[in-house]
């Protein structure tokens, strides 16, 4: 049986013949930097690649052991040269950013790879053997910085993206009809136990949730949005169960409510799921969130229980979390300042939000803050909130229509 | 490539911005599939997890014979998310590593995970000494499942894995390689052929109007892989691999090296190379 072919390892001769015209025609029009290409021109017509860097898999290490290569779309030749069937892998700590997979005895693949610039180790044969060492070093063609970022960027993160609201809107369903159940079966202190638990995944999407402005009035209005607030008959939710089960401490007229958020959310999931992805929706969502939280919402506790309203803040961060992850790799390439502000001003937000925990544990429902800690979570959410509203001109790309 | 990609890529850079909307459009078509082979590989972990701790529990107890039986349809669930799987390099390799890969072949006290598993549970028909390599696998799925659940995948990767997996059957299942011991190289051929099919399935629909030619070859191959397999499905999964008889095996050795090479185009076609 031969080895497969592959996307990467293409059949020796064609390729050869295909470099040698390619080679030749490039001589030809450019009419420079004759040498150079005569000499790529007489391997290449020998079917050996010379830009190829290649290496050997001994039985007890690469050959070299140490290699240097410029960053940018580099192909490597391995050659096997052990008497067992061996991978080779290219390794940025314990993620494989590229490999060959049973390179068999005596043969030899080949490996396309885009390289940026850094300090990778290489694995080279039996487990055991001592990893070869892979310098990559800046070069012109890396070099050439992106000045704004490009869908095809966009495209593992967004994926992810809706990976995860699927995943979190799901369980929102799942989480709210527990919390029914316990309602329905009459059984207080399950519900109360069950709440905070059930706004989580809802509390993690919520950036996103806004855009749905019906849902979010069914779904989490809070009761000075009502006429006759918590009297309001129209006043549902989130937090008029929250009412009932932390204020009341009753059950009484609850079950309508709860069985009401369970289909409102079950729409919102359907909604999530068919809604497309394009950059915006990660490039303005968290700004505005974390705008929004900052200003709005923070200064104000509209929360009725001390332990929800912490639980709520550290949901929303989660999925702000999230988002800013997503975005890393994105960002970074294009303005890496603002990459790191942004990551600074997260982990001071969550360190805030830490502290602003150990204040509030333990400590009885409506006990008022700690002098200062609520100022201390709102400066942090607000400059969290700036990192993140310099993303849309940052990243430049056009999210209209988001 | 087409002229009206040339003309807007024209325009996108005389407009700046303004022919981003073309582009975008084009490869945001991407994001469903790649969210939804998300999802199958979370599945597939989630039930790894679920079937492992089983597999390992009656390691630890014991119980040999329902190890045995546990082996193989544990394994599947890991074969069938392998392009993934095996992005993380340490665990791969204390999950899935084969003798070959020590020195001491299978004395070497670091082989370890299904493999060495498989060693104790058929070559030496006990699972006296096992235990460590069974609580090091399932702390090992619990971190992959983990580490996948967080991990966004590379595009490249998800819609190279559809060759990448056919790749492996080639070498390692048709050989009757992996499973050695076992010889249920057929339940990992089934996991690695369905987990290929998932990628083909996911991206089918954004290429089959411009390669109506390559669609139906393809689909051909793998409903041959799919028919000559299923000659060897049991009642409860599948026949032990010297079972398959060898003009089978030259069919599915043909199809599969075929699927490999027209598989790894897949890339192209999407603009992912």
């Amino acid at each position: 049986m031969s080895a497969p072919e592959t996307g990467n390892g293409k059949p020796s001769a064609p390729s050869a013949r295909l470099m040698y015209l390619a080679v030749a025609a490039a001589a030809g029009l450019v009419l420079v930097g004759g040498a150079a290409f005569y000499v790529a021109t007489l391997k290449s017509h020998h079917g050996d690649d010379a830009s190829n860097i290649k290496v050997a898999v001994t039985s007890k290490s690469c050959e070299p052991n140490e290699i240097s290569v410029p960053a940018g779309e580099r192909t490597f030749e391995i050659a096997n040269t052990s008497d067992r069937p061996v991978e080779w892998e290219i390794l940025d700590g314990v993620m494989v950013v590229a490999e060959r997979e049973n390179i068999a005895p005596s043969f030899k693949q080949t490996l396309k790879v885009r390289l940026a610039p850094g300090d990778y180790e290489v694995t080279c044969g039996l487990l055991s053997n001592p990893r070869g060492t892979l310098h990559v070093v800046p070069s012109e063609e890396a070099n050439a910085a992106p000045t704004h970022a490009t869908m095809r960027s966009f495209l593992g993160p967004l994926s992810e993206y809706k990976f995860y609201l699927g995943r979190q809107s799901s369980a929102a369903v799942r989480t709210a009809k527990d919390l029914a159940d316990a309602i329905h079966a009459g059984d207080l202190a399950k519900a109360q136990a069950l709440y905070v638990v059930a706004r989580q995944p809802y509390k993690r999407i919520e950036p996103v949730v806004y855009r749905f402005s019906d849902l979010q009035n069914s779904i989490d209005p809070v009761a000075d949005y009502f006429e006759k607030r918590e009297a309001d008959p129209a006043f549902v939710g989130y937090h008029r169960i929250e009412r009932g089960l932390f204020v009341s401490k009753s059950l009484d007229g609850l079950a309508p409510v709860a069985d009401r958020l369970v289909g409102d959310l079950a729409t919102l999931d359907e909604r999530l799921k068919a809604m497309k992805m394009t950059p915006g929706i990660l490039i303005d969502s968290a700004g505005n969130f974390a705008t929004q939280l900052s200003r709005d919402r923070l200064p104000a506790d509209k929360s009725r229980n001390a332990q929800g309203d912490l639980s709520d803040i550290e949901a929303n961060l989660d999925g702000l979390g999230k988002i800013v992850g997503l975005l890393r790799p994105v960002v970074k390439p294009v303005d890496p300042a603002l990459a790191q502000r942004i990551d600074t001003t997260l982990s001071e937000t969550e360190n805030a939000v830490a502290e602003h925990k150990t204040g509030i544990d333990g400590a009885a429902p409506d006990a008022p803050d700690r002098p200062g800690q609520r100022k201390n979570l709102v400066a942090a959410f607000t400059n969290l909130a700036d990192a993140l509203n310099q993303l849309p001109s940052a990243i430049g790309i056009d999210s209209n229509g988001t | 490539m087409k002229p009206h990609f040339l003309a807007a890529t024209a325009l996108a850079a005389a407009l700046g911005y303004a022919g981003m909307a073309y582009a975008e459009d084009e490869d945001s078509k991407l994001v469903e599939p790649l969210a939804a082979y998300k999802s199958y590989v979370a599945d597939h972990t989630e039930k790894l997890l679920e079937n492992t701790t089983k597999f390992t529990a009656a390691v630890n107890a014991g119980d040999i014979a329902k190890a045995k039986a546990l082996f193989a349809p544990t394994r599947m669930d890991y074969e069938s998310i392998e392009p993934i799987a095996e992005l993380f390099s340490d665990l791969d390799h204390t999950i899935d590593s084969r003798a070959d890969d020590f020195e001491g072949k299978e004395k070497d006290p670091k082989f370890s995970g299904f493999h060495r598993i498989e060693y104790g549970l058929w070559t030496e028909n006990s699972t006296k000494g096992l235990e460590p390599y069974a609580t090091q696998l399932l702390a090992d799925v619990k971190d992959l499942n983990h580490r996948i659940e967080n991990l966004t995948f590379p595009p490249e990767t998800v819609v190279g894995g559809a060759a990448a997996l056919m790749e492996e059957v080639a070498a390692t299942k048709i050989s009757g390689e992996e499973d050695r011991y076992s010889h249920t190289d057929l339940w990992d051929f089934k996991a690695n052929f369905d987990g290929s099919k998932k990628i083909y399935d996911l991206v089918k629909p954004l290429i089959e109007k411009d390669n109506a030619d390559f669609v139906k070859k393809v689909d051909e191959n793998f409903k041959v892989v799919d028919d000559t397999l299923a000659k060897y499905k049991t009642a409860d999964g599948y026949e032990l691999y010297d079972k398959l008889s060898d003009e089978d095996r030259k069919v599915l050795a043909a199809k599969v090296n075929v699927l490999a090479t027209e598989l790894s185009t897949l890339r192209g076609k999407l603009g992912l190379n």
